[in-house]
């Protein structure tokens, strides 16, 4: 019998141009249709909460309609190009980083393999700087004169509906994790080129129904599941139930009390999803032990900003509901959970969109008397930085072998690091209260891997594509299972503790996710408790 | 020289032109051949790794258990990136055809092709373990998706909170 020839074996088996990581492609990329086929793209957002969020102030989602990216016609109004040019021309007036961004880049590729989609598909449209071409050239096209004169020859193309379902692909194959930015040398923030893209593309009717819905319920009931008040309430009073079972330490809660000195906000997932549910356990705990005066809100219920990943007026209208609550119930500062994006809106946007929270005080630690400067604007302090405070000043009672079942590491997740630099906090906390290692160092802090599921793509239709983007995390976090034998990858967002349980589930199935409060809150030697051995911390089963 | 030394002293080159083989199966193969930190290409440094283990494992006629553990990591990889079933096991199969040549290039090698049948074999049984594993790495997709999908979302409704749900059981209905 004969053996078939390698070459042969390739023209056999790999055919064509695929679309992520198949083939060599026979054409330039700007001539290569993108094809969208199940597993690759979210499910679009569903016609009525388009025409929900286009109904209510403020906001602007029109051309609602049913349509899927399978199909050839996506139904695009009938002066789509001329939506989309007016939308780029305000966009360049309005944010001058924008226009900065389309002029600077000198295509070095400094950015180019620093992207976790980039490394987990070997696609190259998920080079950063090749993402940003797909904005860019359109650009080039229609407002430099360089473009209108020499049009390809100076790196401009014309828009079509190919370019808008290029932008659908890969806009939406970017976590705005900000990774890429760190290595740029002009700073360019490809983030913002994303976040342009999907602003785009809603004018003219396209987006996902991931982002979308948690948009509309937090409009509508303030979180992401349209948890309303009552069940907010009944799911925290429940984690205390199960604190009480637990330590023997019975926990009263408050809610949407007037005249607390703190406002606690942190995202919805914490109290109602595992893993974050022992780190929402943690907080209570912590809160306890300190008696601090503090309040929930069920009205302030999300952290979360979804807002973020579809246009500037939708994240600002997210955001002004926490400080609208804040001076309802005239609290002194707010103090905010282990969340992701919420700080990087806090950071980066609160203070142009809704500051500055002048109605507030600047954050004063109430037991070490600590002013958290860095603060000073949005009145708002990370958990971790209050916490580590916290231990800094030996106010907490901790007991390390509580977590002795635990081998940690620590995943930056990308907008606390990257977006408030919030690197040393929750490592000073790990110091203290777990044994823990880190990972490679080209991995952690400001350059640290992203999940691959932020910016609303946390959702389980495009599975195969989180897991992949989660690759070069997952990698790492292999490398510090098999070398030091860790158990428990530690982070302080939602989002994170919601797509990495199923990202080590997939790549390195023995490591647990949880948060940087679960920790503090197994490890805490509570007043009056009557603990018996918690083999698992927050997580034993007590009957 | 016998069929054993010769895929010893060639080990290296025919691992080389495998992984280069496998890795040219993406777009950006030039990239993952070249970036040598493991961090800074995992597909790269995966590939490099697994083959190489493989590679020693199918030379000395290793227990099928024993080829496990490359063949999952090669086919977590490929299994949930952009390839058909065929295309993500393909690659695999590559290593027959380079032996050959490689040992076939060489004068005093050549005629040990003649003794490469079970060599091949081992491979063949190696693509059928590698389905498998794609299969099951499949099907580990379709869990977490039902897994995520259970967690969280049943707090949509009162009726399925949690906490209104040990309430109806503790009989205290409110």
């Amino acid at each position: 019998m004969s053996v078939p020839k390698l070459e042969q074996l390739s023209k056999s088996v790999v055919q064509g141009p695929s679309l992520a990581t198949g083939a060599i492609p026979k054409v330039d990329w700007t001539e290569l249709p993108v094809e969208f086929k199940s597993g690759n793209y979210a499910y679009p957002a569903k016609k009525d909460k388009v025409e929900y969020l286009n109904s209510q102030k403020g906001l602007y989602f029109p051309n609602a309609r049913e349509w899927s990216p399978e199909d050839d016609d996506w139904k695009f109004p009938e002066n789509w190009k001329e939506i989309i040019i007016k939308g780029l021309a305000e966009r360049l007036n309005k944010f001058r980083s924008l226009k900065i961004f389309m002029d600077c880049c000198v295509r070095c590729g400094a950015c180019a393999d620093k992207c976790h989609f980039f490394l987990g598909t070997g696609d190259p449209r998920n080079m950063p700087v090749m993402r940003a071409e797909l904005l860019r050239s359109i650009y080039r096209n229609d407002f430099t004169l360089a473009g209108k004169v020499l049009g390809k020859m100076a790196g401009g193309r014309e828009l079509t509906v190919g370019v808008l379902k290029e932008w659908f692909m890969y806009s939406y194959q970017c976590t705005e994790c900000r990774r890429c930015s760190v290595f740029c040398p002009y700073g360019i923030d490809t983030a913002e080129i994303t976040m342009m893209m999907r602003e785009l593309l809603h004018l003219v009717g396209v987006g996902i129904n991931w982002i979308l819905e948690p948009v509309s319920n937090s409009n509508r009931t303030g979180n992401h599941m349209g948890l309303q008040p009552h069940t907010f309430k009944d799911n925290v009073d429940f984690l205390a139930d199960d604190i009480e079972n637990l330590t023997g330490i019975r926990i009263t809660p408050t809610f949407n009390r007037k005249g607390a000195e703190v406002l606690f906000i942190t995202p919805s997932a914490d109290v109602f999803a595992e893993p974050g549910l022992y780190t929402a356990m943690g907080y209570l705990l912590l809160f306890e032990h300190i008696g601090i005066d503090y309040t929930w809100s069920t009205y302030a219920s999300e952290g979360g900003n979804f807002g973020l990943f579809t246009n500037n007026e939708s994240m600002k209208k997210l955001n002004a509901k926490m400080y609208a609550e804040a001076r309802r119930l005239g609290v002194k500062f707010i103090i905010g959970g282990e969340c992701g994006h919420m700080w990087r809106v806090l950071h980066q946007y609160m203070d142009t969109m809704n500051g500055p929270a002048d109605f507030l005080e600047v954050p004063k630690s109430p037991m070490t008397g600590t002013v958290f400067s860095n603060a000073a604007s949005t009145k708002m302090v990370h958990i971790s930085e209050f916490t580590a405070d916290l231990i800094k000043h030996g106010k907490l009672s901790i007991d390390k072998s509580r977590n002795s079942h635990v081998k940690a590491t620590f995943h930056d997740s990308c907008n606390p690091a990257r977006a408030m630099g919030l690197l040393d906090e929750p490592r000073y906390i790990l110091d203290h209260v777990v044994d823990w290692v880190e990972m490679p160092e080209n991995t952690i802090r400001e350059r640290t891997f992203c999940c691959g599921s932020g910016t609303g793509l946390n959702t389980d239709e495009i599975m195969e594509l989180r897991m992949r983007s989660g690759l070069p995390r997952a990698n790492a976090v292999k490398y510090v299972e098999d070398r030091h034998g860790v158990n428990t990858l530690a982070c302080v967002c939602a989002i994170d503790r919601a797509t990495l349980t199923s990202l080590m589930g997939y790549w390195n199935p023995n490591v647990t996710v949880c948060g940087i409060s679960e920790l503090v809150g197994n490890s805490l030697v509570m007043d009056g408790e009557t603990r018996g051995e918690l083999e698992e911390g927050l997580r034993t089963m007590v009957f | 020289m016998t069929l054993e030394e010769a895929l010893r002293n060639n080990r290296y080159k025919i691992v080389d032109r495998w992984v280069a083989y496998t890795l040219t199966t993406y777009e950006a193969s030039s990239f993952f051949l070249k970036e040598k930190d493991a961090f800074a290409n995992p597909i790269g440094a995966t590939v490099r790794d697994a083959l190489k283990k493989l590679f020693a494992l199918l030379m000395q006629d290793a227990e099928s258990e024993q080829l496990k553990e490359p063949l999952s990591r090669m086919m977590h990889l490929r299994s949930v990136q952009d390839f058909s079933p065929a295309q993500a096991v393909a690659p695999l199969n590559a290593v027959k055809h380079i032996t050959r040549e490689v040992l076939a290039a060489d004068k005093e090698t050549a005629p040990l092709t003649a003794e490469l049948y079970d060599f091949e074999f081992r491979v063949d049984l190696a693509m059928l373990a590698a389905f498998d594993l794609y299969v099951a790495c499949r099907e580990k997709i379709y869990q977490l998706r039902i897994d995520e999908i259970k967690s969280g979302k049943h707090t949509l409704t009162d009726g399925g909170c949690p906490s209104q749900a040990l309430k109806n059981i503790a009989g205290t209905k409110g």
